[in-house]
């Protein structure tokens, strides 16, 4: 299952709705109708836009709310936790949960037997598909609202793209953004739809240089939940015995297993979801960010943002010549 | 550029005000005295050989001169405003028209004053224009408002005032100015659009409803869709008043000020360009692969 | 050609072509980057990731006095360990080596958390060749060195925690209103740098290094004892493949664009400025 972005739908309701043009807020039409075009470039990667032969047509932008929780209370295989304490209730719980199709799953058991009801019998990393799903909803509705502002100007393509995602006024709730200058390239054939880039200026002419054209920008969130299991517990505590674990050194130093496998697993569904939306085309400039949440004692919950620009090869690289180092004196 | 502190020539103040000078006409009573103590002192008239001051850095300095300009001196403005209260609705998005009036005003009039101790100097233009807002413990509602920048004069004689007939402003550095006289665009002034804007609280009910789901809130987005688009059209229609052909480096500002979460002020800012390209040609960049840094 | 030239080919690429199937590449290289590993033979294949969490047993900041042994025990275990999974990812999608590898080490009091983050690189049109390296040095400075005729072997890196020993109330009593140096702090502090620094050099000797270069030693507080202090070595194991090194003389260039970085100023008007 990879969660894809869903094309943009046009922002209904609220106040001041006029339904304008292409689905985009009254006063993104108004803006957009006339006089001087505006960009978000510095000066300097203005000034290569036109060294590009890009004609600037204005600062596009896109936004979607959202109702945010990074829990959730029901469905996937969350509702277990209540069942992973007691080592009898835990076999039920399991066996109902719905495993998604390609959803990452896997298991631990206490090599213990019976020891109490506060042990952990069973541990368990999964992928939380739902949250996935509803972060690739909010990227993508803000992105294609960006797109959408630029296909109304006739715009060949958004360079400089900025996104990011904070919390808003109030709990739960969080707003997705995306910005970034809608260009044309006169005298050329323009795609289908306007390409999108988080590169912008120098850097965006040497990648045409270098023989990329821009495609889109790709982000993509993984994130897996690990409910550990009593080994794992005892080692986050740094309470684990020598021997309960191959390859540990002396005094409970050692590898804790569980968490490396969520670790690695978050990164390698990144990487798949990205790869999934390249076509074959090649990632460049890629930022990963990692973070871990603790959800309660011993459990985690793992988290990676990969971003990138999409570019595709046109021509092959023309011989460069020797890069000669040189000493900035600054 | 680094520090934009103020900067003092180091000497005291003139054991005489110009007084003759502010009765001549040749400075604008507006200013406070100190201002135009100060300006006279930048100025070369008989006798007096005058001097500049400038925040720029040497690069910065140098680049300038480059492209044929003279920095003439710091300038400032300031205002200090009382905000007043607009009732909001708990339960309606809704913009704040009084608060957004008096933003605007408050950082125009901080413009206005900077652009006459400019207009004073006899300047062109200003560079590397800032923006400042100020809160004091001693004030409450109050802001200060202040834009500092350096004045700069063209050496060729030439007048790169706008059609206002006010010198330019803009937030370029000077790296930035270079640059954008290499491409053949000449700043008008630094433009703006406000936009006070009060978020809805939602009830709890609404928030029950979609409990643990992740789902999209379309009011919510059309509301601060709407207060962006409407501060960037307010700075679109000051570009379009100076004659400008584009804006370049529009930035979008988000604060809540002293307001609390849900009231936002969505400022942008860029500075309007007019292009002189006929017949121009820009000269190409050569890429360049560095090996450091 | 000129660059405008090919913004209108590339575009034409898009409106005409469909993506090229097949498996992409992906990079976290800059465009300067992946254009200088292709000018001395080379491509980016695939971003990689170690990561390993190394549990510290409960106690050892409240319990030992002088160096803690336990938690750099579980440095050097997860360092190795990341690094066997950076390795592997490696040569499970062909790539040769490992470049500019983001080092992120985070100690807390139960556990050492070390993540690896690079690009899997290899040299262009040729089969899969076997791993050779990994470094966290970036494109740029891998050209420079294998240029020089060096070669990366890998990441050497050395930690060591020590708990400030306390001073006795002895002690206290006849250094107060003085200023005098502590000689067990110094030297528990002496000593704990000396211990990350050697670690590092030993695991430099293991992998056959002729030398360490860019050293990162980073140090501060580690777990929430205010006692405890950390201290980490880490730098790229090279090796003098070409017999002799070979000297690269620079050129100087004055920049005007301290501001400015990602668009040379002095680029505009050709080589140098005016």
């Amino acid at each position: 299952m990879t969660p894809t972005a869903p094309t943009a739908g046009a922002v209904t309701g609220g106040a001041g709705t006029a339904g304008g043009e292409g689905g985009l807020p009254e006063a993104a039409t108004r803006r957009l109708s006339g006089g001087a075009w505006s960009s978000g470039l510095s000066v300097t990667d203005f000034a290569s836009c036109l060294d590009m032969g890009m004609r600037p047509l204005g600062f596009v932008q896109g936004y979607a709310v959202m109702q945010w929780s990074w829990y959730m209370a029901t469905g996937g295989f969350a509702g277990m936790r209540g069942g992973l304490g007691g080592g009898g209730a835990f076999g039920a719980g399991w066996g109902t949960a719905q495993r998604r199709r390609g959803q990452y799953v896997e298991q631990w058991q206490c090599p213990h037997g019976f020891v109490g009801a506060e042990h952990r019998m069973y541990g368990m990393n999964y992928e939380l598909t739902w949250l996935e799903q509803s972060w690739a909803t909010g990227w993508g509705l803000a992105v294609g609202r960006m797109v959408d502002e630029a296909a109304s100007l006739g715009a060949t393509g958004i360079v400089g793209v900025i996104d990011d995602m904070r919390p808003l006024a109030g709990v739960n709730t969080v707003e997705f953004r995306a910005s970034g200058t809608a260009v044309a390239v006169d005298d050329a054939p323009a795609p289908a739809a306007p390409f999108t880039t988080y590169l912008s200026g120098q850097r965006l002419a040497k990648l045409f240089e270098a023989g990329f054209a821009p495609v889109s920008v790709v982000a993509t969130l993984s994130a897996v939940q690990m409910l550990g299991y009593c080994i794992t517990n005892y080692q986050l505590a740094g309470t684990a015995q020598v021997g309960w674990y191959g390859a540990g050194g002396g005094g409970g130093v050692g590898t804790i297993d569980q968490v490396n496998r969520a670790q690695a697993a978050a990164r390698r569904l990144a990487r798949e979801r990205v790869r999934a939306q390249l076509g074959g085309d090649v990632l460049h400039g890629a930022t990963l960010e990692s973070s871990e949440r603790e959800i309660g004692e011993g459990d985690l919950s793992v988290q990676c943002l990969l971003k990138g620009s999409r570019v595709r090869q046109f021509k092959d690289f023309d011989p460069l010549p020797h890069p000669a180092p040189v000493v900035r004196l600054t | 550029m680094t520090d934009r502190e103020p900067q003092t020539d180091g000497r005291g103040a003139p054991a005489e005000a110009p007084a003759e000078e502010v009765a001549a006409g040749r400075l604008p009573a507006g200013l406070p005295p100190d201002a135009n103590r100060r300006l006279a002192e930048l100025e070369d008239r008989p006798g007096h050989k005058g001097m500049f001051t400038s925040d720029l850095s040497v690069n910065e300095f140098l680049l300038i001169k480059e492209v044929g300009f003279h920095p003439l001196g710091f300038v400032m403005g300031s205002s200090i405003y009382h905000l007043g209260i607009q009732t909001r609705r708990w339960s309606q998005s809704q913009e704040l028209s009084k608060l957004t009036e008096a933003m605007y005003e408050a950082r125009q009039l901080a413009m206005d004053r900077m652009d006459a101790e400019a207009t004073e100097l006899g300047a062109d233009g200003v560079v590397g224009v800032r923006l400042d807002v100020n809160y004091y413990e001693w004030g409450s509602d109050t802001a200060e408002f202040i834009a500092v920048g350096t004045a700069v004069k063209s050496e060729d004689g030439r007048s790169y005032r706008n059609q206002q007939g006010k010198p330019f402003t803009s937030d370029l550095s000077g790296q930035d100015f270079w640059v954008l006289m290499q491409t053949g665009h000449v700043p008008l002034g630094l433009v703006m659009g406000t936009c006070v804007y009060h978020i809805a609280h939602r009830g709890v009910g609404q928030t029950l409803r979609n409990a643990g789901r992740n789902v999209e809130l379309p009011n919510f987005t059309q509301a601060l869709y709407e207060a962006r688009e409407l501060a960037m059209t307010r700075m679109q229609d000051e570009a379009n008043a100076l004659g400008a052909t584009g804006i370049v480096g529009v930035r979008l500002e988000e604060k809540s000020h002293m307001w609390g979460d849900h009231t936002i002020e969505f400022l942008s800012l860029g500075t309007a360009v007019a292009d002189t390209t006929v017949g121009h040609t820009i000269p190409q960049p050569q890429t360049i692969i560095s090996l450091d840094g | 050609m000129s660059v405008r030239d090919e913004v209108r080919q590339a575009m034409g690429a898009l409106s005409g072509g469909s993506a090229p199937g097949g498996r992409g590449a992906t990079s976290d290289l800059s465009i300067d980057e992946t254009l200088l590993l292709h000018s001395v033979g080379w491509e980016p294949v695939d971003m990689v990731f170690g990561v390993s969490w190394w549990s510290i047993p409960w106690g050892v900041w409240q319990w030992t006095t002088g160096e803690v042994q336990a938690a750099s025990a579980a440095f050097a275990g997860a360092v190795d360990q990341a690094a066997g999974l950076l390795r592997g990812e490696c040569q499970k999608v062909g790539g040769t080596g490992v470049l500019g590898v983001e080092v992120s080490v985070r100690v807390s009091s139960h556990h050492v958390a070390i993540e690896l983050a690079g690009t899997a690189v290899k040299r262009t049109g040729r089969p899969h060749e076997g791993f050779e390296f990994i470094s966290d040095l970036s494109a740029r400075d891998f050209v420079l060195l294998t240029r020089a005729g060096w070669w990366p072997l890998g990441l050497a890196a050395g930690a060591s925690f020590v708990v400030a020993p306390r001073r006795t109330v002895g002690q206290w009593a006849s250094q107060q209103g003085q200023n005098t140096e502590l000689p067990n702090l110094t030297e528990a502090l002496y000593l704990a740098r000396e211990g990350a620094m050697e670690r590092m050099q030993r695991a430099g000797a293991s992998m056959k290094a002729d030398g360490i270069v860019a050293v990162k030693l980073r140090e501060g507080r580690a777990s929430s004892n205010i006692r405890v202090m950390q201290f980490v070595a880490i730098g790229t194991g090279v090796h003098l493949r070409a017999g002799e090194h070979q000297v690269i003389a620079p050129t100087m260039v004055v920049p005007l664009d301290e501001r400015v970085r990602q668009f040379d100023v002095t680029s505009l008007r050709g080589s140098g400025g005016r």
